[in-house]
């Protein structure tokens, strides 16, 4: 049971602060857009906060790119859309915080071999129910997402475009609770990023083979036996290595359910 | 398995049936008529008890499609040569009325229907078709003879024909009881003692095959022919044949229609060779009982067998194979025992072999979780803990025709129809009447009571805590814990506490005031489980389980908690970004919530309902739209119209008030699903009507606190309304009286009276044929008795009457009831026209002004400041009043209450914004500030929250009554007092009944006599009476002939809220008062010494210590202001401490003051007080008969008043009261929180009550407020 409210609303809370600039190349009027500041949730995807920055940039682009699909990147790196804020920014900047986050946003040369294309917020929901689905099968073998209503779906959807913690939450909670009987998730939903962006997505127990609560320390032992000095970072902060995994799972979570950790 | 919803059914120690459904988390009750229940059985919809009265009834529920069965006659006729077609058939020819095949004879007057829970739909029709293909009108079809083929066209050589009579019947008795034929003609000469269902899914059966197996008392074992789900109730017993020499005690049947039964031995026997073909088996096996153990109870599963042993140790049977069950005997009766921890006393197996029990101490049912079909033991015990539907059983009202109708009353589809997870069992409040089922086996014709009297010798006494002269529970309503029953002398003693509390006379204190609500039956101690309609789904399990949220969360001490939640907060610290620059991504939207719920109406009855709310930030908009089950809205509530938002709950029973004075009178009040669900939504709800009302964080100094009835603390803000005043410092309220009948009077309240600066102002328009109308400034309605009861308004200081028919205006006073001197005008109106009216009060009288232009001045004959009403009357229509005056206008449906969170029993203030307040188990608290806590934790303020506890101790008493032959029993007791009672005698309180509020509370000692009961107690507990109600002494005189015992236990809740303790010493009362300077803080411990507080500053509102003041005398309670102490003593007279001042704030000694006199007129004895509240220059006392006594013109010389004053007018009775300077708050007996109109330097006691929360309050302080902005 996730019931750790002051973390959970912390996590909720997180935000960070971005500039965006309009790439120079795509800048067709004289004067230059001043860059666009604003807050964005960690636990949001790009494509639902940034309508306002779209219209803002819009007049000072070409006409006939103004249909065309916007795509940001930083440094060179363009992002991908389906990743959480947060987690794009712990993978890009985690070892070197550098705030406000300073991205280029591009209307033109859609690397399509980079990313995927994001024509509308639908394509971003279908994305993130289905990880939550994907989520739900490690956990309790996607027996609580096929028992709930669609408008439970909606309602953690929703929960997340609007910022609504309690609306979220108040579905979300279901899904963090144990599997049957056991106290924990049968598996833990946790995909792990090294520093150039590969995902490794591994069976994870929350349960040592004594029945104990396993700890971050033990699942590294397990994935990384060679490595020394392994560190995890999400949401902005290092993980204390004695952290239970499934309280980890139940808290830190990113709201599609998956505990993104990058290695640091 | 299907997620659709089953039922669990259960039978209480009452032997009442209960049911529990896998989609609901509550118990309901099976109607109870009458008859208690020994035994039963269930599979899906088809359940079969055994009754008190050893007969078998079958009760079939839940079905949407009806029973109905299709009854067929072919009426056959052969052609004869002289009369055509005719019914004389050949000797060797089949029946007139017979089967299709014609084997059988079915003449349609003997077809009857098989019982009395048909009927029959209908009347005999004829089939008209054939195959499909239309027959003529009178349904002939031909055929050569009568085993030929058929067929629609009579032809030359058709000698016969038939034609098919059809008639449905129907199973009526759907959700009510019926009576099984008994075996006899006389029910009580072989009478029942079990019954068992099963065979629900017996191999290669034809569906809706079932199988019914009993035991009769005479050792008979019997099965039930032709039951199926077309035909219910079966159609006979038929005997099975046993082997010799075995008693049998139980029977089970299984799915697979496997038969085990136990002996009286302990041992087991099995009936082997159950197969489709032969349901009725083939012979016993036996099966021996686990070594030094006798089985007592069994049940069969479709691949288990569960047995519990009679020293309640459990057993399963291992190697039972239900398919293979009926041709092999190894797999009917298994290969040995295993024993499974636990200790049960009875045991039962669902449809998925899932495994019921209940437990042997605290007879609590139990489910066995982690059972699989790999894993068929499961791996522990789990509580079920599922709250009982008490409303149902207790309210009679809710039944739509009265209990004492013998016709049945039955539960409707216990089914839900979505396949909602969180949804009750549906059911509706109408009462379907089944048209059959045998009357005369059923219910409920007696009382119980008469029925025993009868001398039925099987009818038996079950003797559970002696109840068997007890009727039926008459209201067995929730009830409440005595609230704050002092601690127990030497229970709870604190180190520092006052010697005083061990002083062996503090007795236990009761809180009569506390009004008697919220206590409950628990989950009643359970006698039978079946499980044989149950099937539990493993991964969604029921919500039946609390065990896991009770689990305190042990992560929030750790380290890497503490270390995350650090660097969380400290992200995005440590870097100089203007933030004032950044937007906003996300635009705020509405969000709504929705759940399922109960409207709980005033009589305790509910009917469920769905809540809707929205809420927009943004926009300050909130809605709580309220629909009938079935989508139909019953109203929708704006959010900003409520102003008091508290938790009203009951045990089982987890419930939210809101009151909107707009709209209802009495409040909403909403029952939850869970707590976790009332919790959240109180919390909602605060959080929404607080950012409506701009409410957060400290509230004002001015403030009024109160308590409500469930200990939640409410504070009323005047900041807001004080924000409203003009620059004048006056504030203005505009009544709404657009559109209100004027002619047959308007009034209203001025509830800050009419004080020099006040001014009404009116416009409106005449009608044309206006004859006359008034405008009256006068004073309450008084009742007064003549030939009978009237109320007149007495005193009316202005009376304006416009007269067109005489052409002037009068003006005139009314004093107690008689007119005075009419002063006259001039017309300055006419007919027709608009018109403005303005009257400002000045200190020497009235000024009036029309149309803007001065008009008249009137003298005041009456002290204005008696004005509490202003009423207008007259053919005029009225666009608009408006009301000003230089004191904050108390208008109940502005004022928004807010719940501040922790848990008390009193609260007191003063105006520099230090509030204590007092738990029940007497502990002072001193409020932090904060906001937030318990209930509405996702509100608080981060500082300021701390936990509480606070502790109530429950009583029953028990009852005894002496006779001659066997001495002092519960039996024999009059049928107005029970067994184990409340202190009355007349609600029903058990120990084991006794149920705690909330998951917050837990007990913290067990039931213990209470050697401490007033009147004095012998060595065991008991103090003796002559009768009843008379007084109880603790030695047993000769002429006692009843006794009671009282037993006590203690609960504890803990929670948090902004209060913190405040020193260690017990509390009775206390009192604060400031004048901005010094702060003093007076208190009674609960050893009744007097003591204050040092050191008490706005920035230190703990004070440092206390100090003793000597008190010769026990007090009870204490009131001050500036430097004024009054105390009451415990035998009622009251006291003030001379001499104290700021120099010696302790005084010199107590004085007593000459007692009220109290008018009463049945009763001369005086009655003593209870409590008093101070102001300045006068004290309300409140009498312990809830009547006020005002004791006026005290001064600095008169410490003691002069004189006593009544509230004669007044018929309500009160049971707090807190005053300051010319506020006078009190709250009734009936929990209402009331505001004393019309008080004055004149007229100390004022004249009338406004009403301004419904409550239920049971203490509230106004002595923070200064509602004059001066």
């Amino acid at each position: 049971m996730a019931n750790d409210r002051e973390v959970l609303r912390e996590i909720w809370d997180g935000k960070l602060p971005i500039c965006f600039q309009l790439a120079q190349e795509e800048i067709m009027e004289i004067q230059q857009p001043d860059p666009f500041y604003v807050m964005v949730p960690r636990l949001s995807y790009f494509p639902l906060v940034t309508d306002k920055m779209k219209r803002h940039f819009l007049r000072f682009i070409s006409q006939e790119n103004a249909d065309s699909e916007m795509w940001l990147d930083y440094n060179g790196q363009p992002l991908k859309w389906h990743y959480p804020i947060g987690f794009l920014y712990d993978l890009f900047c985690g070892n070197d915080p550098q705030l406000p986050w300073t991205l280029t946003v591009h209307f033109t040369k859609f690397p399509e071999d980079v990313i995927l294309h994001c024509p509308n917020k639908d394509i971003v929901e279908a994305h993130y129910m289905s990880t939550v689905k994907e989520a739900d099968v490690l956990k309790h073998r996607g027996q609580v997402m096929s028992t709930m209503q669609k408008k439970d779906h909606n309602q953690l959807w929703l929960g997340l475009q609007n910022d609504k913690f309690d609306q979220f939450w108040a579905i979300n909670r279901r899904l963090m609770e144990s599997h049957g009987d056991n106290e924990g998730f049968k598996h833990i939903p946790i995909r792990l990023y090294s520093d150039d962006g590969t995902c490794n997505q591994r069976l994870v127990s929350p349960k040592n083979g004594d029945g104990s609560r396993k700890n971050l320390n033990q699942m590294i032992s397990e994935l990384y036996p060679d490595k020394n000095d392994v560190k995890f970072r999400t949401h902005g902060v290092t993980l204390p290595l004695d952290t239970p995994l499934q309280w980890l799972s139940e808290h830190m979570s990113y709201p599609d359910n998956f505990l993104h950790l990058c290695l640091c | 398995m299907s997620s659709s919803s089953s039922l669990l059914f259960s039978i209480n120690n009452e032997g009442k049936v209960y049911a529990l459904s896998t989609s609901g988390s509550c118990w309901r009750e099976f109607m109870y008529l009458g008859l208690e229940f020994k035994t039963l059985s269930a599979v899906p919809h088809f359940l079969w008890a055994v009754g008190g009265d050893r007969q078998i009834y079958l009760h079939v529920h839940g079905l949407e499609i009806p029973i109905r069965v299709k009854e067929e006659s072919f009426e056959n006729e052969r052609w004869l040569p002289l009369e055509g077609f005719s019914g004389r058939l050949l000797p060797t020819d089949r029946y007139h009325f017979s089967s299709q095949d014609g084997t059988k004879d079915r003449s349609i007057d003997r077809i009857r229907l098989p019982s009395m829970a048909w009927q029959w739909e209908g009347d005999w029709q004829l089939e008209l078709t054939l195959d499909g293909q239309p027959l003529d009108h009178d349904g002939w079809s031909y055929a050569v003879d009568f085993p030929a083929q058929f067929s629609t066209v009579k032809q030359w050589k058709s000698c016969v024909r038939r034609r098919k009579w059809i008639r449905y019947r129907k199973f009526s008795a759907m959700n009510s009881w019926c009576a099984i034929a008994p075996l006899h003609k006389d029910p009580t000469q072989e009478p029942f003692i079990d019954v068992s269902i099963g065979g629900n899914d017996i191999p290669y059966a034809l569906p809706g095959s079932l199988s019914v197996w009993s035991i009769t008392a005479h050792g008979r074992v019997m099965c039930r022919s032709g039951v199926s789900t077309t035909s219910p109730e079966g159609l006979k017993w038929i005997n099975v044949s046993i082997p010799p020499n075995c008693d049998i005690k139980q029977i089970s049947v299984g799915p697979t229609g496997l038969v085990w039964a136990l002996l009286w031995h302990g041992r087991a026997i099995v009936r082997k060779g159950i197969t489709k073909d032969c349901t009725t088996g083939d012979g016993w096996l036996e099966v021996k009982s686990p070594n030094e153990t006798k089985l007592s109870s069994v049940s069969v599963g479709y691949n288990a067998v569960w047995a519990v042993s009679s020293d309640a140790r459990v057993w399963f049977r291992k190697g039972i194979d239900g398919t293979l069950a009926g041709s092999s005997e190894v797999a009917a009766m298994g290969n040995g025992w295993l024993e499974i921890t636990g200790n049960m006393i009875h045991i039962s197996v669902g449809r998925n072999d899932q495994v019921f029990a209940i437990g042997e101490t605290d007879k609590s049912i139990y489910w066995r979780s982690g059972i699989t079909p790999s894993e068929l033991t499961g791996k522990r015990w789990r509580m079920v803990q599922a709250n009982m539907q008490l409303s149902r059983t207790s309210s009679t009202a809710s039944v739509m025709s009265s209990a004492s109708n013998p016709k049945h009353h039955s539960l409707n589809t216990l089914n839900e129809t979505g396949p909602e997870l969180k949804s009750n069992i549906k059911l509706n409040n109408s009462w379907e009447e089944s048209h059959s089922a045998p009357i005369e086996h059923t219910l409920p014709v007696k009382s119980a009571k008469e029925r025993r009297s009868k001398g039925n010798a099987h009818v038996e006494h079950v003797d559970m805590t002696g109840k068997s002269y007890e009727t039926t529970l008459k209201n067995p309503r929730a009830w409440s814990p005595v609230r704050s029953v002092g601690s127990v002398v030497g229970m709870e003693a604190q180190p520092d506490s006052d010697s005083s509390v061990f002083d062996v006379d503090s007795g236990m204190y009761f809180d009569e005031e506390v009004s008697q609500t919220a206590w409950g039956t628990c989950d009643t101690t359970w006698t039978f489980v079946d499980a044989g309609a149950c099937c539990v789904d493993t991964v969604q399990i029921p919500h039946w389980f609390t065990d896991n949220q009770n689990a305190h969360n042990s992560d929030l001490s750790t380290k890497w908690r503490i270390q995350i939640l650090e660097s969380l907060k400290n992200r995005n610290q440590g870097y100089n970004i203007d933030l004032s620059n950044y937007g906003i991504a996300i635009e705020e939207k509405g969000w709504t919530r929705s759940c399922e719920s109960r409207l709980i109406n005033a009589n305790n009855t509910g009917e469920d309902c769905i809540l809707s709310l929205y809420w927009h930030a943004l926009e300050n908009i909130g809605t709580l739209s309220v629909f009938q089950p079935d989508g139909t809205i019953k109203f929708i509530l704006n959010l900003g119209e409520v102003t008091s938002v508290f938790t009203s709950s009951e045990p089982g029973c987890p419930r939210v008030t809101l009151i909107v004075p707009r709209q209802l009178k009495d409040g909403i009040k909403v029952q939850f699903i869970s707590e976790m669900e009332q919790e959240e939504w109180l919390c909602v709800l605060v959080d929404i009507t607080s950012q409506i009302n701009t409410l957060s964080g400290k509230p004002s100094p001015n403030s009024l606190w109160a308590i409500t009835n469930s200990g939640d603390i409410i504070n009323w803000d005047p900041k807001a309304a004080k924000l409203n005043a003009d620059n004048n410092g006056l504030y203005t309220k505009e009544f709404q009286v657009f559109g209100k009948d004027i002619l047959s009077g308007f009034s209203t309240n001025l509830s800050s009276s009419f004080p020099p600066g006040s001014t009404l102002k009116v416009v409106g328009s005449l009608n044309d044929n206006i004859k006359r109308f008034h405008i009256n400034l006068q004073g309450p309605e008084i009742k007064k008795q003549r030939h009978k009861i009237e109320v007149e308004v007495t005193d009316i200081p202005l009376h304006f009457n416009v007269r067109f028919d005489e052409s002037i205006v009068v003006c005139n006073t009314k004093i107690f009831g008689n007119w005075g001197c009419e002063e006259r005008h001039e017309l300055p109106l006419t007919p027709g026209q608009e018109f403005s009216i303005k009257i400002i009060c000045q200190e020497q009288g009235f000024k009036v002004t029309v149309n803007e232009k001065s008009y008249c001045f009137f003298e005041h004959r009456l002290n204005p400041e008696t004005i509490t009403t202003v009423s207008v009357k007259g053919p005029l229509k009225l666009f608009s009043m408006e009301y000003s005056t230089n004191s904050i206008i108390i208008d109940p449906e502005e004022m928004v209450w807010r719940v501040m969170g922790g848990y008390l029993r009193k609260v007191e203030c003063c105006q520099n914004g230090i509030v204590w307040g007092i738990s029940h188990d007497h502990r002072a608290w001193v409020y932090t500030g904060g906001w937030g806590g318990g209930g509405l934790k996702a509100l608080s303020t981060k500082e300021g929250i701390n936990s509480m506890t606070d502790t109530q101790t429950y009583c029953v008493y028990e009852n005894q009554r002496w006779n001659p032959l066997t001495g002092y029993t519960s039996t024999g007791l009059p049928t107005d007092r029970y067994m184990w009672s409340d202190i009355t005698g007349k609600h029903k309180r058990t120990r084991e009944h006794t149920k705690l509020l909330s998951r917050h509370w837990h007990w913290i000692s067990e039931w213990m006599i209470d050697y401490n009961t007033p009147g004095g107690v012998d060595s065991d507990g008991w103090q003796y009476a002559t009768d009843f109600p008379a007084p109880y002494h603790g030695k047993k005189l000769f002429t006692d002939c009843v006794r009671r015992r009282r037993w006590y236990r203690k609960a504890q809740i803990v929670t948090e809220g902004p209060w913190y303790r405040a020193g260690g010493t017990a509390l009775l009362d206390i009192s604060l008062w400031n004048d901005g300077e010094e702060t003093s803080v007076w208190a009674i411990t609960l050893g009744g010494e007097a003591i204050y507080r040092t050191g008490v500053t706005a920035n230190t509102p703990a004070g440092v210590h206390w100090e003793h003041v000597n008190s010769p005398q026990s007090f009870i309670a204490i009131s001050t202001d500036n430097y004024l102490i009054w105390a009451v003593g415990r035998k009622g007279e009251i006291y003030y401490r001379e001499n104290s001042c700021k120099e010696n704030v302790a005084g010199i000694s107590w004085r007593i003051i000459e007692a009220p006199k109290c008018n009463n007129n049945f009763n001369q004895k005086s009655v003593g007080a209870k409590s008093v509240s101070l102001t300045k220059h006068s004290a309300w006392v409140l009498l312990s008969n809830g009547v006020f006594a005002v004791r006026t013109e005290i001064s600095a010389d008169h410490c003691d008043g002069k004189q006593w004053k009544y509230l004669t007018e007044c018929e309500t009775t009160f049971k707090d009261v807190s005053v300051i300077e010319q506020e006078v708050w009190a709250v009734s007996s009936d929990g209402a929180l009331h505001r004393r109109l019309g008080v004055s330097a004149d007229s100390p006691a004022g004249n009338a009550w406004q009403l301004v929360h419904v409550g239920p309050i049971v203490h509230a302080s106004a002595r923070g407020s200064s509602l004059h902005s001066t």
